[in-house]
């Protein structure tokens, strides 16, 4: 099991990485390698030339701006589930971030990398829909801003162009009412989820939920918007017991998940159900606890 | 005197095994790291399809390959070299196969050998298989047993006119009376699912041919190097004067390692071909479609019990998934043995059975451990938890009743199984207690009432231990061989004929040689897997080690020590049967003569041994303790065991209904193997056991579609337990001794055997507020909560 | 054929390879470092575990090319035969090894914990260490072991 021959280019720069990916063709970004490399080594992709962006200084970090996060491509799990700046303005992201793989994945895998990967499984593409973000790309000479509804063309499949580099992730920053939760399945610690959703609520000081989205992974061929499983909860200010079950249910009817050896179709609505009642309950609590305690 | 006593081995730092240092400095040499000059790399092109005829292998591309050496099919290797056969030609209800170390004319599995590339690198053998052209003819794959079986299906063999590999039937007592006399009957099915043994490093060869010598040297990853050497010797033709066969560390072996895998007479036959030392690594795509599978079985039966729930009778029929039959021990033997495992510790001398192993377009089946008999385990206690139910009597009272008695032994079985164990009825009281049953059931109680699916369930079994192979590979006895020379400066060197995987032999045998010796284990140096330190042995497998090669080891020190002890009482003019060997001394009363200075007049001053003795210290041995068969007798009766190991499990699970998860709060072991060596040593081997009982039942699954592609070729589809899945198991040793050398039993199997059973119970347990039953052995959250649903919609 | 410069357990390596060879294949075939173990090639299974620069990673998905000017630990620079670090000699006395095919990848994957939180409890460490396999021990005891030196748990017998 070895990876087929390739040329390879460390580029320093986001210039450097765009002239590189135009010049060849089957060229490859190579960030964490976490997906990729075990891909190859299988010989399921075969680039002609790997491009790695580990050096590229303009990939990292993390900021906030005019109501918007950026976080740049390069951005490791591990730091996103580590950094104390992170865990106070995008706790989600942290708290995400943390039910990825194992450390090592953790400490090699990029936030760029696993979205533009698009693994319908993987969590963090299912966290960039549900909080309606949007990614940057940049090609030779032109950047543009692509819509996370827009972003997901299917199973490992983006609108990204082959010749475009993820440079940054952006959402919408957190504010006071916000609260967000990402509920998941997995079979051991650290595996892909068989199913996950994340549910962002946002309660306004009276605690009324004002908005409520949700995405799922594991739930269809690309994180799927479930968003209109939870209207009937917009304009409530109480999350009882019912309702979040009644949530459940909801998500569970509204996704059309694949079958395969984690889990059936069915076995992956089940899921949804418990997992959706589960993440709902956590957000809406978080929304309301933010309220009260500004910073947390 | 003038010999100073040898000084003490330089402290072992301290670790717990002998082979703890090396292993921990990564300094252990595992196949992989082996080295020669000039090493060349194999890879192996493998059938993309379930099912095909090969027309045509186009190597010509391959060969272009800058750094290739050579290109091989099967075609051509076929041409020159020999075939693998079962060996059994006395069975006349097996079909009688060859085949050769590629595929030929058809291949029959995905991931089946068709052709070989040698080259530099194992990169660049990778890159030349991607060029070599096969023409397949795709056939219509068989992709389980009852698809095998159907009049229409597709044919593996075509003139086989089905695709029966082994129909085997078995009568005991008179079932038909038993279910005469019955009060009642069940009827139930049992389903085993497809898994994986998946020792951590997988399977490898690696070979040299001297050409001016006519020796083969292989370095291959195998529990059995002796047997090995035969099969490589039918293969090559060479004579296995001329072969030498060494086992390296071994990253893990449970049974998989136990078979003579066609890719390691390949290696074999290319060292003789390219003239360069060749190397093999199964790599973990290959180990998951090409390695062995194991326990896909279906049972169904039918039970003849009264109303006081004793099952008096019992009618089985055995399905079983084969996949390619093209292994040699044949992949039918696990099944052979369920068979015989069924009446378990229980007294049941009215059982009858048919057997059918299918043929089918998947993996060969083969040895994991455990070999047959957790399925045979499940089967006897579901059915009793079944029966139970349906009197309304509870799961100890249904095995109280029908437990085979405390005398007499040995206690033959209905299949013929010569039973020397210690009481069933004690270890059962001591389970109960141990897991404190009572209590756990108490707050099951409890924990039902607030509406929680908690169970308790229990399950015993009986282990043939040390088995004799020869029924199964038609050669091969139920023997070990040991080498044991004591050294001019007193140390001692012991090889031996079984295979170490992990478990630590080098500290086991070092300890059992050391206590005949009366000598330190730190000065007996032990090595295994070496055709060229020991005429012959059978390897490990089957819990054979500390019985057979333990006892070898003892048998072979015990006459050492003698001809010691004759030198010592020489010396001290006293008879030798009052020497005793003790502490690194050789004692009559108060005089003593140390271990080394004995050992230094064997060779350095022998003019100070009795007159007429031999100079030297050193025996090998062979040791049988005679008591098993090679073949059935006219009733198809066969104790295979030399000896029988015990065990019993209790559980304690919760199932979460919602997403078919289910927590192990509590596991008990109660283990008897007899005499314990080590009991920390033994302790690893039970939580190891239990690891696999865990991942088997509730983690693995081997998966196939319908056209008999496989689903689960990398470790994150194919999921064995991790940490956070542990389950600390409360263990219990009984220690009742064999009365075989050294008075032990065989361990290493029970708590897989016995695990499933208990799990699947207290899963029964949990779910019975809702009525649904346990008759699978796969309890994966996704399974179950099918089983769940199904349930609330029917 | 591209030339690669690295520290490996403080000594400088240097290799000619091709930007596929994978770093798991240059430290066992060209430098003699065998502890890393191929154990699935598939990022799955954690035995091929080495620190790059401090921190854990994967040698079968990393490219030798990528290790150029950083620092690889490997176990052969953790302990020797004749003096152990700490957490090999707790899996030696709690018996945390059977094959020892997983080993090296625990030993690294542990030194790390123990570098970031020295007082782990069996949560953590059973959540830290999930990335690694282990088919033999059914990891009871490996997880007694490293309690043993977080102080949470039985000191070593
Ligand atoms: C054992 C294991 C467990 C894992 N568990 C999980 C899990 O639970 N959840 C999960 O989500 N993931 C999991 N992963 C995957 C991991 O999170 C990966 O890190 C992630 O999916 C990809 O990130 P990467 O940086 O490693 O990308 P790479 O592997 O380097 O690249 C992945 C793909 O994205 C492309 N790419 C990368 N960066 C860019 C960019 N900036 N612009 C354009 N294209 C780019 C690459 O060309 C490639 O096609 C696991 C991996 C392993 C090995
Ligand atoms: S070999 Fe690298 S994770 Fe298994
Ligand atoms: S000790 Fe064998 S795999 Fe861990």
């Amino acid at each position: 099991m070895k990876p087929p021959r390739f040329d390879y280019v460390a580029v320093r720069s986001v210039a450097e990485a765009t002239e590189a990916l135009a010049q060849t063709e089957d060229a490859r970004i190579l960030a964490g390698g976490q997906s990729l490399v075990p891909l190859m080594n299988l010989r399921l992709a075969r680039p002609r030339l790997l491009v790695d962006v580990n050096g590229v200084r303009d990939l990292v970090g993390f900021g906030g701006r005019n109501g918007t996060l950026r976080f740049g491509a390069m951005c490791r799990h591990r730091f996103l589930e580590t950094d104390p700046l992170v865990h106070q303005k995008a706790p989600i992201f942290a708290e995400t971030a943390a039910l990825i793989g194992h450390v090592h994945i953790r400490n090699r895998g990029t936030l760029g990398g696993s979205i533009a990967h698009a693994d319908p499984v993987a969590e963090l593409p299912a966290l960039l829909v549900a909080l309606d973000g949007r990614v940057i790309a940049s090609g030779t000479g032109r950047e543009r801003a692509i819509p996370a509804a827009e972003l997901f063309a299917g199973p490992f499949t983006t609108s990204l162009d082959p010749t475009e580099l993820l440079t940054a992730v952006e959402v919408p920053a957190h504010t006071d009412g916000d609260g967000g939760a990402f509920s998941e399945f997995v079979r051991r610690h650290g595996d892909f989820a068989t199913a996950g959703v994340a549910v962002i609520v946002h309660r306004d000081a009276s605690g009324t939920c004002e908005s409520l989205r949700i995405a799922g992974c594991g739930l269809g061929p690309t994180p799927v918007d479930l968003s209109a499983a939870g209207e009937f909860l917009l304009g409530e200010s109480e999350l009882g017991d019912g309702a979040a079950r009644e949530l459940g249910k909801r998500v569970a009817a509204a996704s059309d998940p694949p079958g395969d050896v984690h889990g059936s179709k069915d076995y992956r609505r089940d899921l949804a159900a418990v997992l959706a009642a589960d993440a709902v309950r956590r957000a809406w609590q978080k929304a309301g606890a933010a309220r009260r305690d500004p910073g947390g | 005197m003038s010999v100073a006593a040898p000084p003490r081995a330089p402290a072992q730092t301290g670790t717990r095994r002998h082979e703890d240092t090396r292993l921990l400095c990564g300094r252990g040499e595992y196949l992989g790291d082996v080295q020669r000059p000039d090493l060349k790399h194999i890879a192996i092109l493998r059938s993309p399809l379930a099912h095909a005829r090969i027309r045509d292998v186009d190597v010509s591309g391959a060969m272009t390959v800058p750094g290739v050496i050579g290109v091989f099919t099967g075609a051509e290797l076929a041409a020159d070299t020999g075939e693998f056969s079962h060996h059994l030609p006395m069975i006349p209800t097996l079909r009688q196969i060859t085949w050769s170390v590629l595929a030929t004319d058809k291949a029959r599995f995905v991931g089946e050998p068709v052709a070989a590339v040698v080259a530099d690198s194992r990169y660049i053998a990778e890159d030349a298989l991607e060029l070599i052209e096969v023409d397949y003819e795709e056939l219509p794959a068989v992709s389980d047993a009852k698809a095998g079986l159907e009049a229409e299906a597709p044919l593996l063999y075509e003139d086989w006119g089905d695709n029966v590999f082994l129909y085997m039937p078995g009568a005991h007592g008179d079932v038909e009376a038993a279910f005469a006399d019955a009060d009642g009957e069940l009827r139930e099915r049992f389903t085993h699912h497809r898994v994986s043994g998946l020792p951590m490093e997988g399977h490898g060869a690696l070979g040299e041919f001297d050409p001016s010598t006519g020796r083969l040297e292989m370095h291959v990853s195998t529990q059995v190097p002796h047997t090995l050497r035969t099969v490589i010797s039918d293969i090559t033709g060479l004579s296995e004067a001329k072969i030498r066969v060494v086992a390296p560390d071994m990253g893990g072996g449970f049974g998989n390692k136990a078979h003579f895998m066609r890719e390691e007479a390949l290696v074999a036959v290319l060292a003789m071909r390219v003239r360069h030392p060749v190397v093999w690594q199964q790599d973990r795509t290959e180990n998951l479609l090409a390695g062995l599978h194991s326990r896909e079985q279906v049972h169904e039966v039918e039970v003849a019990y009264r109303n006081d729930g004793r099952v008096l009778g019992l009618r089985a029929n055995f399905v079983v998934d084969v996949g390619s039959p093209e292994l040699y021990i044949l992949g039918c033997a696990p099944a052979i043995v369920t068979t015989g495992v069924v009446p378990n510790c229980y007294d049941l001398q009215d059982y009858a059975f048919e057997l059918r192993c299918v043929a089918t377009n998947k993996c060969p089946m083969g040895g994991y451990r455990g070999y047959g008999q957790p399925q045979g385990i499940f089967l006897m206690e579901r059915v009793l938890d079944l029966v139970g139910e349906r009197l309304d009597i509870d799961p100890v009272t249904m095995r109280r009743r029908n437990m085979i008695p405390d005398e007499p032994r040995p206690y033959v079985t209905a299949t013929g199984a010569v039973l020397d164990t210690g009481s069933f009825d004690e270890q059962l009281s001591e389970l109960l207690e141990a897991a404190d049953y009572d209590a756990a059931c108490g707050a099951r109680d409890e924990a039902r009432a607030e509406g929680r699916l908690v169970g308790v369930g229990i399950a015993q079994m009986v282990e043939p231990t040390a088995p004799n192979i020869h029924a199964l590979a038609g050669r091969f006895g139920g023997y070990e061989m040991a080498m044991l020379t004591v050294q001019p400066d007193g140390r001692v060197n012991v090889a031996v004929g079984t295979k170490s995987q992990g478990q630590g032999h080098e500290t086991i045998y070092a300890k059992v040689a050391a206590d005949v010796l009366g000598i330190s284990p730190d000065d007996v140096a032990v090595s295994d897997g070496d055709t060229a330190a020991l005429p012959y042995g059978i390897g490990t497998w089957g819990s054979r080690s500390a019985v057979m090669g333990g006892g070898a080891v003892i048998k072979a020190a015990r006459q050492v020590r003698d001809k010691m002890a004759a030198i010592a009482a020489g010396l001290l003019e006293a008879p030798a049967d009052q020497i005793e060997a003790s502490d690194g001394f050789f004692r009559l009363g108060e005089a003593a003569i140390p271990f080394g200075q004995i050992a230094a007049a064997a060779y350095l001053h022998t003019f100070l041994l009795p007159p007429g003795m031999d100079p030297g210290l050193s025996v090998v041995v062979g040791y049988d303790p005679g008591n098993t068969s090679p073949f059935p007798d006219e009733r198809g009766k066969l104790n295979v065991a030399a000896t029988y190991s015990t065990a019993a499990a209790a559980a304690v699970v919760e199932v979460d209904p919602a997403t078919g998860v289910v927590t192990v709060s509590d596991l008990t072991i109660v283990h008897d193997c007899g005499t314990v060596i080590d009991r920390v040593l033994l302790d690893g081997q039970i939580h190891g056991a239990v690891a696999q009982a865990v991942g088997q039942t509730f983690f693995e699954e081997i998966h196939y579609d319908e056209n008999g592609q496989p689903q689960t070729s990398t470790l994150l589809d194919y999921m064995i337990p991790a940490f956070g899945d542990v389950v600390r198991p409360r263990i219990v040793h009984r220690e009742t001794p064999s009365e075989l050398i050294g008075g032990f039993r065989g361990a290493g199997e029970g708590a897989i055997i016995v695990t499933p059973a208990a799990l699947a119970a207290a899963v029964h347990d949990a779910l019975a507020p809702l009525g649904v039953p346990i008759t699978q052995a796969n309890l994966s959250p996704s399974r179950l909560r099918e089983l769940l649903r199904a349930h609330s919609t029917a | 054929m591209t030339s690669v410069r690295f520290s490996l357990n403080g000594e400088s390596a240097e290799v000619d390879v091709e930007p596929r060879e994978l770093l798991l294949d240059t430290l066992r075939d060209r430098l003699a470092a065998k502890g890393a173990h191929a154990g699935c090639e598939q990022g799955a299974c954690g035995a091929c575990t080495v620190l790059v620069d401090g921190s854990g990673v994967r040698s079968c998905l990393m490219f030798t090319v990528q290790a150029s000017g950083t620092e690889v630990r490997t176990i052969e620079g953790v302990g020797s035969p004749g003096a152990l670090h700490p957490i090999q000699q707790a899996l030696s006395q709690h018996h945390g090894l059977q094959c020892g095919f997983c080993t090296p990848g625990m030993v690294l994957t542990a030194l790390e914990l123990f570098e970031t939180d020295p007082h782990p409890s069996r949560d953590r460490i059973e959540e830290w260490m999930s990335g690694n396999l282990c088919r033999c021990t059914g990891y009871v005891n490996i997880v007694s072991a490293l309690e043993s030196l977080a102080g949470t748990g039985e000191a070593p017998s």
